[in-house]
């Protein structure tokens, strides 16, 4: 009952004009107040490509420092910048907004997406220096439209215009006449979702030896919903994504749960996988354009940059344990259940008390928690709190219900069992799984032994449910894994032998 | 029944703090009448 992580990528789009013109906060004041105040104080507010890409957060997100890094490193983080933008890091990439529009185009398989002639031909040039993007998809870019052509679909069509350094260099057009599930926004929103998976997926490929071909199925998990007036969301995206990639061999299919969805995801993948069902599982999900900018009103009024401009993607391979490749534990699953209450105590007992229990274990057998890993310096001048703070002293206060714990120990434990919140507020992104790469990374070095990783979705925001929901799994050493089975196989049966020949030894001295 | 009996409460609750229906739970018998309950997730 366990599953290999085999290997984990996480990138992000720096994408301030996507932000500005379509987080949902902006667009919304655009289409209600027009041009208001906000939105002429918020255009000073945007960061460049290389302040985004030396900002610590960001950095340890794709793996180009680590976590341990992060937490020494001066805050606020904001102002103490890297010497050095770093595009590249372990996991994955920091990609600028020009050449993720044209990734966007090439993710696109209905001509939603137009890009000006000039501007798709400077684009092409960049992504052949990305070492994760084949010819064959280069072959994908389109040659471009006149910017008159580009101009009259906005103006007659209701294409939504795509900017690049405030001018307009492209547009994302409807896909029906009438159906609003299909218009430009939702049609932009999707396309730039697949884009980031695909995106993810190529990181994945390369971090671990994969070829495309190899990959048996996906599970998309981000929060958009792909689908038309008779079926909302219909999906999907996983397979969308899976074909760019030219994964010939799988299929897929989407998971939804809002901040739950991807630990979800890989349980489902990873059950699979332990099943013998399929070999190769890629759990991903791209990011979500309203989700940017969200928090900008309050940045605003606090004169800080407007940190909410990437739209974060990651991919985890799952496939079987190998003696080398951290574990995940299928027997030992957190689960919010309809019956488990609302409360605080009651989803984190359900998320962590119980999952210890069922490996007869304590809260200090835990190394590492990883549960909502929002950047605290973009919630906390809003108004939300350190989330990840608030998470990590909820599990302590539960340790100190459960006699585990003395209250006084509490900031220590939150000190050592927590981690930084280093995520952008991209929703699905933060819960939890943005830890599993360096989780892995740490557990082959051996500097822990066990994580914890949660995921808490707020399923009340789609009014169908007031329930909240919650999911979670450990992670440990492919060794301790291997020892566990010997015990319960190998082990049990030497001894049945030894008992035996003991026996037969007794009754031939009788 | 205490000092909240007969009074009318609005119940705003956030998903990393206190939900709404955890809110609901603790009123229930103080007899306030509970004429909105929601729990909204900020992040």
């Amino acid at each position: 009952m366990k599953v290999a992580v085999k290997g984990t990528s996480y990138c992000l789009n720096h994408t301030p004009e996507l932000a500005f013109h379509y987080g949902n906060t902006p667009y919304v004041e655009r289409k209600t107040k027009g041009d208001s105040e906000f939105l002429r104080e918020l255009a000073s507010h945007l960061q460049s490509y290389a302040r985004a890409a030396s900002y610590a957060p960001n950095l340890a997100y794709i793996g180009a420092m680590g976590l341990d890094e992060l937490e020494k490193y001066p805050q606020p983080w904001l102002e103490n910048l890297a010497a050095e933008p770093a595009r590249y890091g372990r996991f994955g990439e920091i990609m600028p907004e020009d050449e993720f529009l044209g990734l966007m185009d090439i993710s696109d398989v209905f001509d939603i997406i137009w890009l000006e002639e000039n501007f798709s031909a400077a684009v092409a040039e960049k992504l052949r220096k990305n070492p994760v993007i084949p010819e064959t998809l280069l072959g994908r870019l389109e040659k471009g439209h006149a910017l008159q052509e580009i101009e009259r679909e906005v103006s007659e069509k209701d294409a939504l215009p795509l900017y690049f350094e405030s001018k307009v260099v492209g547009c994302s057009r409807k896909g029906h006449e009438i159906d609003e599930c299909l218009e430009a926004y939702v049609l932009l929103e999707n396309v730039a979702c697949k884009a980031g998976g695909v995106l993810a997926l190529l990181h994945l490929l390369r971090n671990t030896g994969l070829k495309p071909e190899e990959i048996d199925f996906v599970i998309e998990c981000s929060e958009e919903a792909a689908g038309d007036m008779n079926q909302r969301g219909g999906g999907n995206f996983a397979k969308a994504v899976a074909e760019i990639a030219g994964c010939v061999n799988a299929s897929g299919c989407d998971v939804r749960g809002f901040c739950a969805g991807p630990v979800n995801a890989v349980i489902a993948a990873g059950s699979q996988v332990a099943a013998g069902a399929r070999k190769n599982c890629v759990v991903l999900a791209g990011g979500a354009i309203p989700k940017l900018f969200m928090n900008s009103r309050d940045h605003v009024k606090k004169g800080l940059p407007a940190l909410e401009d990437c739209l974060g993607n990651f991919a985890i391979l799952l496939g079987e344990e190998d003696g080398v490749s951290p574990v995940i534990r299928l027997d030992a699953l957190g689960k919010h259940s309809v019956g488990a209450g609302a409360s605080p105590q009651a989803i984190t007992s359900a998320l962590v008390w119980e999952p210890l229990q069922k490996l007869g274990l304590g809260f200090n057998d835990v190394d590492k928690y990883a549960a909502e890993l929002q950047n605290p310096e973009i919630t906390l001048p809003a108004g939300a709190g350190d989330v990840p703070a608030a998470n990590f002293k909820m599990i302590g206060a539960l340790a100190v219900m459960k006699g585990q714990l003395e209250k006084s120990q509490i900031p220590e434990f939150v000190r050592q069992k927590g981690i930084p919140g280093f995520v952008h507020t991209q929703g699905h992104i933060p819960s939890g799984v943005p830890f599993v790469g360096h989780a892995c990374e740490w557990i082959k070095a051996g500097t822990i032994r066990r994580a914890l990783i949660i995921g808490k979705g707020s399923l009340f925001l789609a009014r169908m449910t007031n329930l909240s929901d919650g999911a979670s799994f450990f992670i440990e050493p492919a060794e301790a894994v291997k020892s566990t089975q010997a015990v319960s196989r190998e082990d049990i049966k030497r001894l049945l032998l030894e008992v035996l020949s003991e026996v037969a030894s007794s009754l031939k001295a009788e | 029944m205490g000092r909240l009996a007969g009074k009318k409460v609005v119940l705003l609750g956030e998903r990393d703090g206190v939900p709404g229906p955890a809110m609901e739970a603790c009123l229930k018998n103080s007899g306030a009448d509970i004429v909105f309950s929601v729990t909204e997730c900020f992040v």
